[in-house]
């Protein structure tokens, strides 16, 4: 019997290759071996991802367009904001999304990296799983929560005495050294808590993301590494790394695309601001936050249609950012060839 | 928020509880009949409609979610064939649905304008509780109750007054020490019929915030362009961003304040008297509502001698003309129970909602009953 069903096999593979090699195989054979209907499902389910994107899209394109015809491009320029004279820019948003995300990726990457090295590198086997499922757990948040948190526990107990020293620091016009962007005054509720927030959100995605990356860096490039003489640090550093960067750089993304659309968690501690201002220290506002916060009395079409506005923006920034990101990701595995094979 | 459900949950269980102890049966010759000259309101000759079988669908104002969902789980045990759904979602989005009649009626703090009227003539706006809005403030070292002026608080939210020890305030508060500490200056960064009530009373006390910002559920604040400013989402966010910056005044619903033991001023009102915020003074300040013919009034700064200055009411938003008869016949009959029914008032006094001024309330009835469906006159069963 299993000699039977060994002839029936090698007999299929046999005939697929016969298929392979005949450029017009009959249809019915095709579909009797199911790849069509498996082709065309995984197929659909591909394209149903692009279909959702570009209803979402047009959906966005659509409704905006009382807003876009009434404000043309100085709606991204314009800073005022007011819903009660119905002028409406959306600059202050527009900023303050990239200020935030961009300060948190920048804090979150290298604490992510850290805990990523230490859990696939250095940590001792015991203690891998129970730290790397905290750090997942972390994930698990719900926004809100870290918003509530932000007020009653991080504001007060973290970032108001790290914003004070900054902004007496370097703030103070009366110093020699002073920065605009830790220009008071300063309450709490502002830019800083809102990136500060953010990056602890996006932490564990890029932790656990490049933690994976980097366990899946072959053995045997560590093991050529120490056997080189190289150091844990110099292994580390100039080996694994580079040979996990590309994927590295992907959780980097995935985080910043986390940070950008975050709404409630940022709502909650950025003070809500339609201002323009070069502080950290100062109140702000993100694209995702007026949406959320404003729709639900947004009265007239015309506001209504410019909170979609925002929503368009947001949703090609995301897209822009995503394709620079794509490109980035492509240029540096260009240049590690060892890893594409 | 979340705290602030529970918080209704627990006293609507206790409520239901408690209910449930004093009267054995909600019978329906226990419950007093409300006779009308229009409608007459037979629950002994009611036939009986299968439970759930009439879906009232509604959306809208935040600020008497509260109120609304407690009365329609209390009007659903009366009659079990309805069923009230009222989403929330903001005054906007409940005039948004209605406008599309994806609701059958809808909640609003906010006014319709001209142009909705223009857009939806069959809308009809409708009187339920009134509420009101105190400002509450976070000065360490100040555990007292500070008063404050029309004045003091118009300029402390246009940005002029800058710091608590300035001569406005330390003359408004004599013997208490104010220190040299810059206000932060606290409201809603969400569209709210809370901000529409201060706002309105703002406008109402200063040509300078009239001209300027002007008033709605959500405008451009000032303070913010000048730094010290800041939003925060809901009476929560509010309350939490006051209470946790020194130096932060923001303004919150009465109900919210007194629900969570918010330390807030008193004020001078129109009369110039020195009010607390309460149910008593706000119902004072509703006495002498003088509603138009859209059965919608302004009431800040009311002129009343015990009146507190900062209150508005919240409306229901229903349709003139109903095609569902079934659904009209229940709107009716829910509207005439939540503003007659002795239990229903109860709810809100609960919840700390004030009720309309009684000689108002047959107005209100009247234009409930005139609800037409498919043009006749609806049949009360």
């Amino acid at each position: 019997l299993a000699a039977v069903k060994e002839m029936a096999t090698m007999d299929t593979i046999q005939t697929r290759r016969e298929h392979k090699t005949t450029t017009a195989s009959p249809l019915s054979k095709a579909l009797k071996h199911g790849d069509v209907l498996f082709n065309a499902t995984i197929a659909l389910c591909a394209l149903a991802v692009l279909v959702l994107m570009i209803a979402i899209g047009l959906m966005l394109w659509a409704s905006s367009a009382p807003s876009r015809s009434a404000e043309g491009w100085s709606f991204i320029f314009s800073t005022e904001w007011n819903p009660v004279a119905q002028v409406f820019g959306a600059a202050p948003f527009v900023v303050g999304t990239l200020i935030t995300s961009l300060v948190a990726v920048l804090i979150a990457v290298p604490l992510g990296l850290g805990i990523a090295i230490f859990l696939a590198e250095l940590c001792p086997l015991g203690l891998r799983g129970l730290l790397g499922s905290m750090v997942e757990l972390l994930a698990a948040i719900p926004s809100v929560v870290y918003g509530a948190w932000g007020i009653f526990v991080f504001i007060p107990s973290f970032v108001t005495p790290l914003g004070n020293w900054l902004m007496n620091t370097f703030g103070d016009p009366n110093n020699l050294v002073q920065l605009p962007i830790f220009a008071g005054p300063f309450f709490g509720a502002s830019n800083l808590a809102a990136a500060l927030i953010l990056a602890v959100m996006i932490l564990p995605t890029i932790s656990a993301i490049s933690r994976e990356v980097l366990s899946a860096v072959p053995r045997s490039q560590r093991e050529a590494a120490l056997a080189l003489g190289a150091t844990k640090w110099e292994t580390t550093w100039q080996v694994v790394l580079p040979y996990g960067l590309s994927g590295i750089l992907g959780a980097v993304i995935l985080g910043l695309g986390r940070a950008l659309g975050e709404t409630m968690a940022v709502t909650m501690v950025i003070g809500n601001v339609a201002q323009l201002s070069t502080s950290l220290l100062k109140p702000g506002y993100t694209m995702a936050s007026v949406i959320a916060n404003q729709w639900g009395e947004s009265r007239t079409v015309l506001y209504s249609s410019a909170l979609l506005e925002i929503g368009l923006l947001l949703f090609v920034m995301s897209l822009l950012l995503n394709i620079l990101a794509r490109l980035l990701v492509w240029a540096v595995a260009r240049r590690t060839p060892e890893q594409t094979e | 928020m979340s705290f602030r459900k529970l918080s209704i949950m627990i006293v609507l269980l206790v409520a239901v509880a408690a209910t449930a102890c004093a009267t054995p049966t909600p019978t329906p010759t226990a419950t007093p009949v409300v006779v009308k000259e229009t409608v007459v309101v037979q629950p002994t000759a009611k036939p009986t409609d299968a439970p759930g079988s009439v879906q009232l669908n509604a959306s809208g104002a935040t600020f008497p979610q509260p109120l609304y969902e407690d009365w329609a789980f209390a009007f659903s045990q009366r009659d079990p064939s309805v069923v009230i759904n009222y989403a929330g979602g903001g005054s906007g989005q409940g005039i948004k649905d209605i406008k599309a009649s994806t609701v059958d009626f809808a909640g609003s703090d906010a006014l319709l304008k001209d142009a909705d009227y223009a857009e939806a003539p069959n809308l009809q706006m409708l009187p339920t509780v009134a509420g009101a809005v105190v400002l509450a403030y976070n000065v360490q070292g100040v555990t007292t109750t500070l008063t404050l002026s029309a004045d003091a608080v118009a300029n402390i939210y246009l940005g002029k007054i800058e710091k608590w020890n300035d001569p406005a305030l330390v003359q408004l508060n004599p013997g208490i020490a104010l220190p040299d500490l810059p206000l932060n200056v606290v409201h809603r960064s969400d569209g709210s019929g809370t901000t529409n009530i201060f706002t309105l009373y703002l406008s109402a006390v200063s040509a300078e915030w009239k001209a300027g910002p002007g008033a709605g559920t959500a405008v451009d604040w000032p303070v913010d362009k000048l730094g010290r400013g800041q939003g925060g989402k809901g009476n929560p966010g509010v309350a939490a961003a006051v209470q946790n910056t020194n130096g932060a005044i923001g303004y919150v619903e009465l109900a919210y304040a007194k629900s969570n033991n918010i330390l807030c001023s008193k004020m001078i009102n129109a009369a110039g008297n020195v009010v607390e915020a309460s149910i008593p003074s706000t119902m004072a300040a509703i006495q002498d509502a003088i509603f138009d013919d859209r059965l919608t009034a302004i009431i800040v700064n009311s002129k009343q001698p015990d009146a507190w200055p900062i209150a508005g009411f919240t409306y229901l938003i229903v349709n003139k003309d109903y095609t569902d008869c079934k659904k009209a016949e229940k709107l009716i009959s829910f509207i005439n129970w939540a503003l007659t029914d002795p239990s229903a008032q109860a709810r809100a006094a609960k919840l700390l909602y004030a009720p309309l001024p009684p000689e108002v309330v047959p107005t209100v009835l009247a234009t409930a009953d005139k609800i037409t469906c498919n043009g006749q006159p609806v049949t009360m069963q």
